[in-house]
């Protein structure tokens, strides 16, 4: 516990009052006496009044009640999603019902018709391009109504829990976590059945089942999943979960646990539903969940450099860390001396962020631990979206730096905007990844291929482009995707997505086949390895690890393993012809 | 010395139960349902924690998965690996791992010798159920169960360890049968002695399985009770086994712990099988009232004048000093036959026939017998001098620069690099592989669950760090692992080491096109 501050210093209360707890995760809600300086177009605040107005089930009558401590408590369990992929490990049929979505359950059914969220989602979407177009992942808990008696609970694809070592129950991500005591007394035994027999049980199979098991002292992580992903995949995306909770409580809650062990943990995490579902919906679409490397941007060197250089004037002046990013990519970051940032630490804290509607509709200070750069205390975060999907944070350890933080950021903003930087980001947002389209077709002559990398230009009159006579078959020798990995700067590029994986349930499919590749490169104590060839009915998947870099290529399952081979060296090739433009280079934050 | 040897069986780093979750369900009455386990000597609340553990865990997990409850439990120090013999009678394997004892695991391995322990207690007694229904005390099953897994496991003790298959077994396939490649010349001579010898018994329908040294020739039983009676015989019967008096799975192992073959037959098979058939106290084979018969002790075969191979495991006939036939019991028609096994040089000749053909018992066997001998010598003759002769010796199945395990699921057939071959691998290229088939396990049993008529078609090459390529391929049922350690370091060119294999040695079954 780092500061005597209102936020965070309850977890050592000997006698923990949920009320003051609860403040440990709420943003603190600055709105009210900082409405003068938010620096908005009017697009934006429409925008804004539109996601409250249609998804905020209620809260703006909170918020008109002006009481700090509903509002701060509002603020937190009323949040709009952002809409990404879909989600697929429930049924689709249709969208769920009011009732059955976790902030309905705690505010009671929105005056919001269903259509409203529809065209919400279908809009959000219009920006993500192609691949988001089948949006129709919903925010928050679920099937609150299900419980272990229920069949359809038991058919969920995958579950995940978090209970104390009591039994108690923390987090469940179908159900009622109260109706669910019992079944997590029944893992809380199993736990320690095997530990007191002087071992620590891990996984347990049955049929297409896993149970994974993770211990982090008095915390009980556990997933029951029959999705095929590898153990190793499954232990990692539990470590990301427990990071989160650390995240918004830090790991002085153990101590919560050493005074009392039957202490009840739900009220710490009350609202904080929807970061979990997030989060677990990321484990099915985002690399940076088992490759433990962040993206960036793809952007022109000057650009990124332009932004580089303005944080880093901020980064002198009691900034630990400031960090742009729109959406889950990075546009630039910059540490103070010696601070270093983890991509795990950046993921679970662009996940918090970009969860909590909370962030978007103001700006806010808010305490946060990142887990790998110091778990056992709060750092504090102002964060502040500079448009729709671009948002800039900046981490600080010292509680009161809140104005400090505010200047900071409107100089940030105005250089931005001065620069044009902002509007740069949404073009390439617009533009998007690498397109295995594009792929340079003769390693000798590579000029002008990658000119949609930065440079924005018409597709029309872009000479490296063959979308039209290469549709539905992705580039050349049938490539349809690619990951490369840089160690050394611990990111990764992902390709767009292109036909013929189109569809998310086809996205999310090779995603874990990615996942499994990686899991058997990456095999414990005996990896990694270097090369990986693997060929099923869906893919061809070359794998290649060097001390450098790490290259994870999809290709039609027919393709032919010679011209494989080659198409990988071109990537590779490819990708270091552009990495200025698709990597942040020369981040200071990073150790080595 | 029992107590002792037993103790440091459990320190050692494994244990074996076999429990039936129909029995004990009263409090109190728990240990009902334990039917073995080993060590004998454990406390019987370290023994019932085992099982309840085992219990609960198959309840949970049918809670998600009532189709197919636990099969593994992985924790950090060991692992514990199911296997549902029957309903409700479950056998657990309980090991202990350590990367410095080389105890690395492939979980199928240790399944198979679940499956192997159980398929072999049927053939000679019988399914567990039936047993424990003819004497519901338990008794009678529990008399049966420990002296048979006692025996069983004796061939995996090295010293005073049990060696279960580890990772450095990875290209050897457990309950497989390994066949021996004959001409077609052989083989129309092989048919007309397998004619022969059947018709010898008269008019009643009679099987025949025949070995040429520890390799399947011939057999008309079905797959299942071929894998079973070619176990047993590889590991009682054929001129090694009956040589050496060292276990089959030894024989196996030996190129890995040459050591112990060395010594084997005269000094350390003794001292071990004296150990380790030293019943603890209490052990329930003290109970004299059942008449046990112990089909895999050791050094109880030998082979007689007129070249069929004789036990007093059956004991004698009553009022006479003539052994009694052997008899088992065949899984696919549930039918009791006598056993009657023939040896001439390298060719072991397995006749089985049913009981009921044979109304006055021994007196008809021998009947049968002289028949056999009578009929079918000189084809036996004639078989053993052509099978010798285009017999390629202990490396007939060496193909230089590779090591390989080629397996036919469909049926149960596998031929694998010689032993003493694969042990020139390095530690890393093993431990490589031996993960690389835990992959495609799982990926073979998920398919099984989702698909049950659609074989996984997969093709995995994996540069390992130390160069070696590892390698599999399953298609149509088939399965091919390779290592490679001295090959070129392009993928095309291990590629193309494989299809070169493929097809020379697997008539093209896993080339692409």
């Amino acid at each position: 516990m780092s500061s005597s501050d209102s936020n965070s210093s309850s977890v050592d209360d000997p006698n923990p009052n949920p009320k003051p707890l609860d403040n440990q995760l709420e943003t603190l809600n600055l709105e009210q006496g900082s409405g003068s300086i938010i620096i908005q177009n009017e697009d934006d605040e429409e925008g804004r009044q539109q996601d409250q107005g249609s998804s905020l089930n209620g809260s703006l009558n909170v918020n008109s009640d002006n009481h700090e401590q509903d509002d701060r408590i509002g603020l937190v369990r009323n949040v709009v999603w952002r809409r990404t992929n879909s989600e697929m490990e429930v049924d689709v049929n249709g969208p769920s019902s009011p009732s059955s979505s976790g902030y309905a359950g705690e505010r009671g059914s929105s005056g919001v018709s269903e259509d409203d969220e529809i065209q919400e989602v279908a809009k959000d979407s219009a920006l993500h391009g192609v691949f988001d177009s089948q949006a129709a992942w919903l925010p928050g808990k679920r099937h609150v109504d299900e419980d272990d008696a229920s069949i359809s609970w038991r058919k969920r694809k995958k579950h995940f829990f978090i209970l104390s070592h009591s039994g108690k129950p923390i987090y469940s991500r179908y159900g009622d976590e109260h109706k669910l005591a019992g079944f997590s007394a029944t893992l809380q035994a199993i736990i320690s059945f095997v530990e007191n027999g002087g071992d620590r049980v891990k996984l347990v199979r049955a049929g297409k089942h896993q149970v994974v098991f993770l211990v982090k002292g008095p915390i009980y992580l556990v997933c029951i999943s029959c999705t095929e992903e590898p153990y190793e995949s499954l232990r990692g995306q539990l470590e990301l979960i427990y990071g989160q909770m650390i995240l918004i409580l830090t790991k002085s809650v153990n101590r919560c646990f050493e005074k009392n062990p039957k202490f009840d943990m739900t009220p710490l995490l009350g609202g904080t539903d929807v970061v979990f579902s997030s989060l677990i919906h990321s484990f099915s679409w985002n690399p940076a969940t088992f490759l433990h490397a962040y993206t960036c941007l793809p952007l022109a060197y000057g650009t990124r450099q332009a932004a580089g250089a303005i944080l880093h004037d901020v980064a002198d002046s009691g900034v630990l860390f400031a960090i742009l990013m729109c959406k889950h990519k990075v546009v630039s970051l910059v540490g103070a001396q010696k601070a270093s940032l983890h991509p795990d630490d950046m993921l679970l804290l662009s996940n918090f962020i970009m969860s909590s509607e909370s962030f978007r509709t103001s700006e806010s200070f808010s305490p946060i631990c990142l887990p790998r750069y110091n778990p056992m205390a709060f750092l504090y975060a102002y964060v502040h979206y500079l448009d729709v999907d671009t948002y800039l944070m900046l981490l600080t350890t010292s509680s009161d730096a809140f104005y400090h933080l505010k200047d900071c950021r409107i100089r940030i903003e105005m250089v931005l905007l001065k620069s044009n930087v902002l509007s740069e980001v949404q073009r390439s947002m617009l533009d998007g990844e690498m397109h295995v389209e594009d792929l340079p077709g003769d390693p000798l002559s590579r000029f002008g291929s990658a000119s949609h990398l930065g440079e924005h230009q018409e597709p029309t009159d872009s000479p490296g482009r063959f979308r039209e006579p290469f549709a539905g078959i992705g580039g050349p020798a049938g490539l349809w995707h690619f990951i490369y990995r840089s160690i050394y700067l611990e990111q990764y590029v992902s390709s767009e997505f292109s036909a013929p994986i189109n569809s998310p349930q086809q996205q999310k499919r090779l995603y874990r086949a990615y996942q499994k590749i990686y899991a058997s490169m990456h095999d414990n104590g005996n990896g990694p390895h270097k090369t990986q060839f693997r060929r099923d009915e869906n893919y061809v998947l070359l794998c290649w690890v060097t001390p450098d870099f790490e290259l994870y290529a999809a290709f039609d399952p027919l393709a032919d393993k010679g011209l494989a081979i080659k198409t990988c060296n071109r990537v590779c090739q490819w990708v270091k012809d552009v990495e200025n433009e698709i990597f942040l280079l020369g981040a200071s934050p990073f150790s080595w | 010395m029992g107590m002792a040897t037993a103790n440091s069986g459990g320190s050692e780093g494994m244990e074996l139960c076999i429990f039936d979750l129909r029995r004990g369900q009263q409090e109190g009455q728990e240990l009902d349902k334990i039917l073995f386990f080993f060590p004998a000597d454990l406390p019987f609340s370290t023994q019932l924690s085992v099982i309840g553990l085992s219990e609960g865990l198959i309840t949970f997990t049918r809670i998600f998965s009532p189709e197919a409850a636990c099969e593994l439990i992985e924790a950090e120090r060991h692992s514990h690996v199911f296997y549902e013999a029957e309903p409700d009678i479950w056998m657990v394997m309980v090991v202990e791992k350590s990367k410095e004892a080389e105890a690395i695991w492939r979980i199928d391995a240790l399944r198979e010798v679940l499956k192997e322990i159980h398929s072999l207690f049927m053939m000679f007694y019988g399914p567990v159920r039936e047993m424990l229904e003819k004497d519901p005390s338990g008794g009678l099953t529990r008399a049966h169960l420990y002296p048979f897994v006692m025996d069983y496991l004796s061939d995996f003790l090295v010293g005073k360890k049990t060696q279960l298959p580890s990772f450095r077994d990875c290209l050897k396939e457990f309950g497989t049968v390994q066949m021996l490649t004959v001409g077609r010349e052989a083989a129309i001579e092989v048919q007309s002695l397998v004619r022969v010898l059947e018709s010898g018994a008269g008019a009643t329908h009679c099987y025949s399985l025949i070995l040429f040294q520890d390799l399947l020739v011939s057999t008309t039983l079905s797959p299942d009770d071929t894998i079973n009676l070619f176990a047993y015989a590889i590991q009682r019967l054929s001129p090694r086994a009956l040589s050496s008096g060292a276990s089959s799975w030894s024989y196996l192992r030996r190129g890995s712990t040459p050591s112990h073959v060395v010594v084997g037959p005269t000094f350390a098979t003794v001292s071990v099988s004296d150990q380790f058939h030293h019943l603890p106290a209490n052990s329930p084979s003290q109970d004299n009232s059942y008449h046990v018969k112990r089909p895999l002790q050791h050094n109880r075969w030998s082979k007689g004048k007129d070249g069929f191979l004789v036990t007093d495991i059956w004991g004698t006939e009553t009022g006479s000093l003539i052994p009694s036939t052997p008899t088992i019991w065949l899984q696919q028609t549930g039918e009791r036959m006598y056993l009657c096994a023939y040896q001439y040089k390298s060719l072991t000749l397995i006749l089985l026939v049913p009981l009921s053909s044979i109304l006055n018992g021994e007196q008809g066997v021998s009947l049968v017998k002289q028949q056999v001998l009578e009929n079918a010598s000189l084809k036996i003759l004639k078989v053993e001098e052509k099978l010798s002769k285009g017999w390629g010796g202990e490396n007939a199945y060496h193909v230089s620069g590779y090591r390989y395990l080629l397996i036919d699921d469909d049926r149960n057939v596998s031929r694998a690099s010689p032993p003493a071959k694969v042990t020139t691998l390095a530690k890393e290229s093993l431990l490589a592989m031996s993960k690389l088939r835990e992959e495609v396990d799982l990926e073979k049993s998920r398919s099984k669950w989702d698909n049950a008529d659609r074989d996984k078609d997969l093709e995995i090459c994996i540069r390992v760090k130390n160069n070696a390529w590892v390698i599999a391929r399953t298609t149509r049922g088939k399965e091919l692992y390779m290592v490679l350690e001295r090959a070129n370091e392009t993928l095309l060119y291990a590629s193309d080491a494989f299809e070169k294999f493929s097809d020379r040695y697997c008539g093209g079954a896993f080339s692409l096109d």
